[in-house]
This record gives structure tokens, sequence and C-alpha cells, in this order.
């Protein structure tokens, strides 16, 4: 209750000094990666707002959301507004410190864009998918970023492809195919079994790398690699938790059984293959569509997107969040809830795919009647909302970033049939005992 | 040649009361001009290079969190460090990928920087300033064209192999050596412009009588090469070795780009790479630290044989 009332008195300061600021030129400096910052929008808020001049810096994510941050933290400097991508969510959480508690913020309004004044991160939080919110909460409750968008993750397919081999290509009867991930791996072996042995030869797969359905498993369950036992840090549980195994052993099986290209995601190889139609299925991210198109536009309309195999899906997606040594914290807060405001994500998901994060959405004929030439017409606005609210919230641990790139490397070494999935795990073991204890 | 000139200037002993002035105008200030013109760099020096170094050493005994607690754990982080199998297999890439880009480069620089010496061949000075181009041309560039190169299914050197019948779908990442040969040629085509420019350049100082008088003994031009041009290449020969060896401990962003882990099984960690992943990935950095300091101690005992060898060719060279 003590710090209700502490919030309060901030709040009563926040609403007494903003009015003043409003009409000051202000620079607001934002650290970004990739497409999560849109100039088309920034353009849009520069015309409400003359006085505001956005500086936008991007780099590459691990150095901005890790490097960057650390010394930026630690030197006490930084910018307005930074883009913290989910992954290292877990690690942010546990140092609440650097950011702004944005319940203590409150909006100085926007009546042209339907944005009330004196509204707090507690005010606008109902209008978030819940799980998605919480990766923007620190252990400590204070909400330290507010999602821009929800990765999503579906199945990527191509209808031509299926067709010769003799598969539905109906996105409903698709995802029929596939109620259950042994139930995918099936349906890529018969799809391999109609390959001729030139396009064997050649590396042609049913998915583009097998490996990735271990993060779509660890995402379909309640833990990762921790568990919540009510302190800061979590209890490891990555040797224990069943859905490591599960998620583990499947993509095992879907590596041996040979579904996959092992072309790695992001390589030229892969851009090749897409267009060359390597591979038949991507598990796809809503933000994978744009790159999709960019990368293979001669494909347009042979894409569809079914349904994911055992529910829903999620991969990555960002916050943005105000450091606790901001210059412009008040300018920053209402570019930041202007900027992640339903009407604004809804764009954002329309010209870029970046999937909204804000659930009011959901159930808005405009989101799920939205539907994607480049995919066959898919409703692709529907598809993925349905399969982000199946999901469950999971507690996201400190170390998360490293122990998945530690599991991811053990994956490998099986698929490049370096070691057996059995002396891999070993592996994967006795790395994560140094990543922990070191 | 010591005793002559001792015997010299005790010929002028008037010259040795007063000590030369650098600014007679000055005299009271005298030698002390100096440390004021150094000082500019030994402030740089010191605030970012003498300092970060020693704060290094400091941190190496902590477990260290910029952002949180951090503890005093003594030597453990060395302990570890020694015992951590992943330190040793990122000498031994570190190493492999050394040999694999200095040795061969070595010989291709000489070869064309004789190529580049003959009188005869035109458009000399473009030949030498296209040479310097890959140096110019950013890392990552280099990396992301290599890496398409090196494609295991859609890459040109591999349809040549295939074509040539050496191999198929040869994996340039997962393979051990083959990754070392991607990463070891991305160093090559970056330097070897530049090595070719200084072999050349001693080159061109080896004074044109030995060249005439070989050839008055009758030494064909293999032969000439083979006993001029060689042993009087020695000294840059040691130069390129030491700058290479510094350069081939410091591989970072090659591999980084291959795979940012170093691989799967670590195949192409290098010592630079393993130290900024545990920093920077798994936020150990007083480990990271411990790296560094024995990064610094692999780099003492190499230039410590180094220096031996290099003193050695150039006594021989003056026998």
């Amino acid at each position: 209750m003590a710090v209700a009332s502490i919030a309060a008195a901030v709040i009563g300061l926040g609403a007494f000094s903003a009015p003043a600021k409003a009409a000051d030129p202000v620079t607001i400096t934002i650290w970004t990666f990739g497409d999560v910052i849109q100039r088309n929008l920034v353009a849009e808020y520069k015309a409400l707002h003359p006085e505001v001049t956005l500086q936008i810096k991007k780099s590459d994510l691990d150095p901005l959301d890790g490097t960057n941050m650390v010394t930026a933290c630690t030197s006490k400097t930084g910018p307005d507004i930074v883009a913290t991508e989910v992954s290292y969510s877990g690690y942010w959480r546990s140092y609440p410190k650097c950011f702004t508690d944005l319940r203590t913020m409150k909006t100085t309004g926007e009546p042209t864009a339907n944005i009330a004044a004196g509204l707090s991160a507690s005010d606008i939080k109902a209008n978030y998918l819940p799980w998605r919110w919480a990766q923007g909460v620190a252990f400590d409750g204070s909400v330290i970023g507010i999602p821009t968008d929800v990765g999503g993750l579906e199945v990527a397919y191509r209808t031509d492809l299926f067709k010769k081999a003799g598969l539905p290509t109906e996105r409903g009867a698709v995802a029929k195919l596939w109620p259950t991930w042994d139930k995918f791996i099936a349906t890529g072996q018969k799809y391999n079994a109609k390959l001729s042995a030139a396009n064997k030869k050649a590396g042609m797969g049913f998915i583009d790398n097998a490996g990735t359905i271990y993060a779509a498993i660890m995402n379909q369950g309640t833990a990762k690699y921790y568990a919540n036992d009510g302190t800061e840090n979590g209890k490891l549980i990555y040797d224990t938790n069943p859905q490591v195994k599960l998620a583990w052993n499947t993509t095992i099986k879907a590596t041996q059984a040979g579904i996959g290209t092992r072309i790695g995601q992001y390589t030229s190889d892969w851009n090749i293959g897409m267009n060359k139609g390597t591979f038949a299925t991507i598990l796809a991210p809503a933000w994978m569509m744009d790159y999709i198109k960019a990368q293979a536009p001669d494909t347009a309309g042979k894409w569809d997107i079914a349904d994911m195999p055992g529910g829903g899906g999620n991969q990555g997606g960002t916050q943005l969040g105000i450091p606790s040594y901001a210059q412009n914290k008040q300018a920053a807060y209402d570019f930041l809830t202007w900027y992640l405001a339903p009407a604004q994500e809804l764009k954002v998901f329309k010209t870029y795919g970046l999937f909204p994060a804000a659930s009011v959405l959901y159930k808005d004929p405009a989101l799920t009647g939205y539907t994607d030439p480049f995919f066959n017409n898919a409703p692709v606005g529907k598809i993925y909302a349905e399969g982000v609210q199946t999901l469950k919230p999971i507690f996201e641990g400190k170390l998360q970033r490293a122990i998945d790139t530690a599991i991811g490397a053990g994956l490998g070494r099986v698929a490049a049939k370096k070691m057996t999935a059995e002396k891999s795990w070993a592996q994967v073991l006795s790395d994560l005992k140094k990543v922990v204890n070191n | 040649m010591t005793k002559g000139e001792r015997g010299k200037t005790s010929l002028t002993p008037w010259k040795k009361t007063r000590k030369p002035e650098a600014f007679p105008g000055v005299r009271s200030l005298n030698g002390k001009w100096g440390y004021l013109y150094v000082a500019p760099f030994i402030f740089m020096f010191v605030v970012f290079g003498l300092a970060p170094v020693l704060y290094s050493v400091y941190i190496s005994f902590f477990h260290w969190d910029p952002l949180g607690s951090s503890n005093f754990v003594g030597l453990r982080n060395f302990n570890n460090l020694l015992h951590d199998s992943d330190f040793w297999l990122s000498i031994r890439n570190t190493f492999s990928i050394w040999g694999l880009s200095t040795f061969p480069q070595m010989f291709m620089a000489i070869g064309l920087a004789n190529i580049l010496r003959n009188t005869r061949l035109r458009g000399k000075s473009f030949f030498r300033t296209i040479l310097l181009v890959p140096n110019i041309t950013s890392v990552i560039a280099i990396t992301i064209v290599f890496s398409q190169l090196f494609g295991r299914d859609f890459g040109i050197i591999n349809d040549i192999l295939s074509w040539a019948g050496l191999g198929h779908h040869i994996d340039f990442i997962e393979g051990v050596i083959p990754s070392h040969v991607q990463i070891a040629t991305m160093i090559t085509w970056r330097w070897i412009g530049y090595n070719t420019l200084i072999f050349l350049a001693s080159m061109l100082a080896i004074p044109n009588e030995l060249y005439e008088s070989a050839s008055v003994d009758g030494a064909t031009k293999r032969q000439q090469f083979r006993f001029v041009t060689l042993p009087q290449l020695k000294n840059t020969i040691t130069f390129v070795l030491i700058v290479g060896t510094i350069g081939g401990l410091q591989v970072f962003a090659e591999p980084q780009q291959l795979a940012a882990d170093g691989g799967s099984s670590k195949q192409f960690l290098t010592l630079t790479l393993f130290l900024y992943n545990q920093a920077f990935v798994n936020n150990k950095y007083g480990y990271a630290a411990a790296i560094g300091i024995m990064i610094t101690f692999i780099v003492l005992i190499i230039s410590t044989v180094n220096f031996f060898i290099s003193r050695k060719i150039s006594n021989d060279g003056t026998r």
C-alpha cells in the first residue's frame, strides 16, 4: 500500500509538470533494432507534435539489449526509449533499477488520437494480451516495458509444393494433418517420400530447419528454464522440466526423421531456398511474413498459413521501455503510449506484419478480417490472434538467452551428425553447468 | 668503434660545461618541456589504455555483476578457466586459424610482390592500389560475401568443388577444418594486399648490384629469387610474422559473423570470441577479464619467442 501512495504522489508531480513541457521543443532519443520503430508512424507523430524531434538509433539486437544497455545503466546515462526483445526480458526483469516504472508515469493526453490524459501503465494494461504484458513486468512488479508486438508462430506452407506431394492445400485441411507434433513429423515424412531422387539429392525437404521446432514447443508450455519460486532469480529447472525434455526429444525425432533441410535460418542458403522451393514449410512468427515477401517476391500467392501443431505458438516480440536515466521521460512516455496504442499497432501490422500485442484488437473486424494476398488471402490476423491467445504466461529467467544458445548448439550437433542425441545432451548439461556456475 | 668516439669527445672538453639546450630562450624549463609535449598522449593512454587494463586485472578476481552485487572470489576464475575445455578448444582454434591464414598468405604475398616488382609490368600503380581495397573493406561485408560463396547448398565454391569432383556439399560451417579454412580465407583476402606491399617495398630496396653480380655468375631468375631475394627479405618476413601473430590472436569479427556462439561444437570459437561471449552473452565479466589476462600471457610468451627468433635472424644477417 505504501508503494501505491508513493506512486500516487509521483503521478501528481508528473501531472503538474507535464503541460509546461508539452510546448517546449524536445528531442526524444530512441535505441531500437530492426523494424520496431516505423518511419511513417514517426512522421505521423511529428505532424501531431511539431515540437518533438525523434532521434532514432538502430543497432543489432544483441549489442543493443546486451552490451549497450548494460553500459548505459552502469554509467547512469541512456536514451529516452529503448526497445527490448523478449529473449532479453528475462534478464532485464531482474534489474528494474535500470528502468522507469511506467506505473508512475501519466499521459499528457492526445485528443486527436483519442488518448485521455492521466493514464498510467496500470490504466492501459487491459488493452494488451496478459501473458505478453507480463513479459514487461519486473520481478518486483514494476512495469519496465509495454509490448509493441507479439511474435506469434504459425506454419507458413507452400500450396503448390503440397499439391505436388499429394497433400491437401486448403488451410483448414492442412491444419488437420497435424494436430500433434508427431503427426507433423509423419506428414513431413510423407512429403519427403514423394520427392524425386534428384530433388532429394538437391537437399529438398519438408521444413526449412527442424531445429526450429524446439523453440515452438518450449513456448507452448508453462515453464522454461526457471520456476517461479517467489524470489528474484527463480529456481533453475532446465535439467528437470519435462517440457525441455519433450521439446528436445521431439526436435531430435524430427531431425532424425530427416524432414528438415538443415538450412540455417537467415543464411543466404535460406533466402535462396525460399525462392527455389527447397522447403515447403517454415514455422513463421508474424514478423517473418514481411521477410518472406521481401526475399521471395516471386512466390507471391503460393504461400498460405495454417495453425501450429499442438495449438498456438510464439517466437519473439518486442517491448518499449524508458530507462531510469532518460532525460525526457514525460515526452517519451507520451510518444510511447501513442505509438503503442491499439490503433497504431494495427497500422504497423498491416504495413510491416508485426502482430499487435494489443489484444483488444483481436475481436476487431479490422484485424480479424484482414487477409494477405501474398499468403493466398489467408486471414492472417485471425489465425495469429487465435494462436497467441492459447498460450500461457511463462516465468522468464535471467540466463534464458544463454541457455537457449547452449541447447540450440546441442541440437545443431545432432543435426550435423557430429554427436548422438545422448552425447549431445550430456554436453549441453556440462556447458550449462559452466554458464550457471563459473 | 665506441673507443674512437670516446676519444673524440675528450678532445672538446669545454663543450661539456653546458648542457645542450633544445630551447635556448627558456633555459630554466629545459627538459621539462618534454613532459608537456608527451602529456596529452600519457593522459589518453592512462585513461583509455592503462586504467581499463588495471581495472580488468582487478575484476578478474571477482564474480562481477556491473548491475548487481559483486563478490571477491580470489583465483577461482583462473582455476575454472584452466579446467574449462572451451578455453583449450579456443586456443586450438585460434592457432589453427592463425596457421591456415598466415603461411599460405605469406607465400602468396611474396609471389605477388615478385610479379609486381617486374619492371615490364604495365599498370603497376593500378595493381598496387587495388591490392589495398580488401583491406579497407568492412569485415562484416567480407564475411557476408564469403559466407555466401562458401554456402553448403548453393555456394559457388561447393559448385566448383563438386564440378571438379573434389567434394560434394562440404559444410564450411559445421566442419572443423572446413570452417577454419573459410575464416582463414577471409583473413587472407583482407590482409594479402597489405603484406604484398610490405614485401614489394623491401624487394625494391634490394640493391640491383646483387642481381647483376648473380647473373654474371650465371644464376637463373629462379636462383636469383632463391639466393638473393629471399635472404634479403628475412627481416620483413619476421615483421610480417609478428604482425600476423598479433592479428591472429585477435580474430573475432569473422567467426562471430559466421555464428555468434562459435559453431554448434564451438569448432571456430576463438579466444577473443570466447572472451566476448563470456562477458556480453553470459554476463560473466570477471571470468571474461580472467580470459583477457590469459590472452595477455599467451601474447607475452609468443612475443618472447618472436624476439629471440628475430634477434637470431638479424645476427645471421650481419655475419
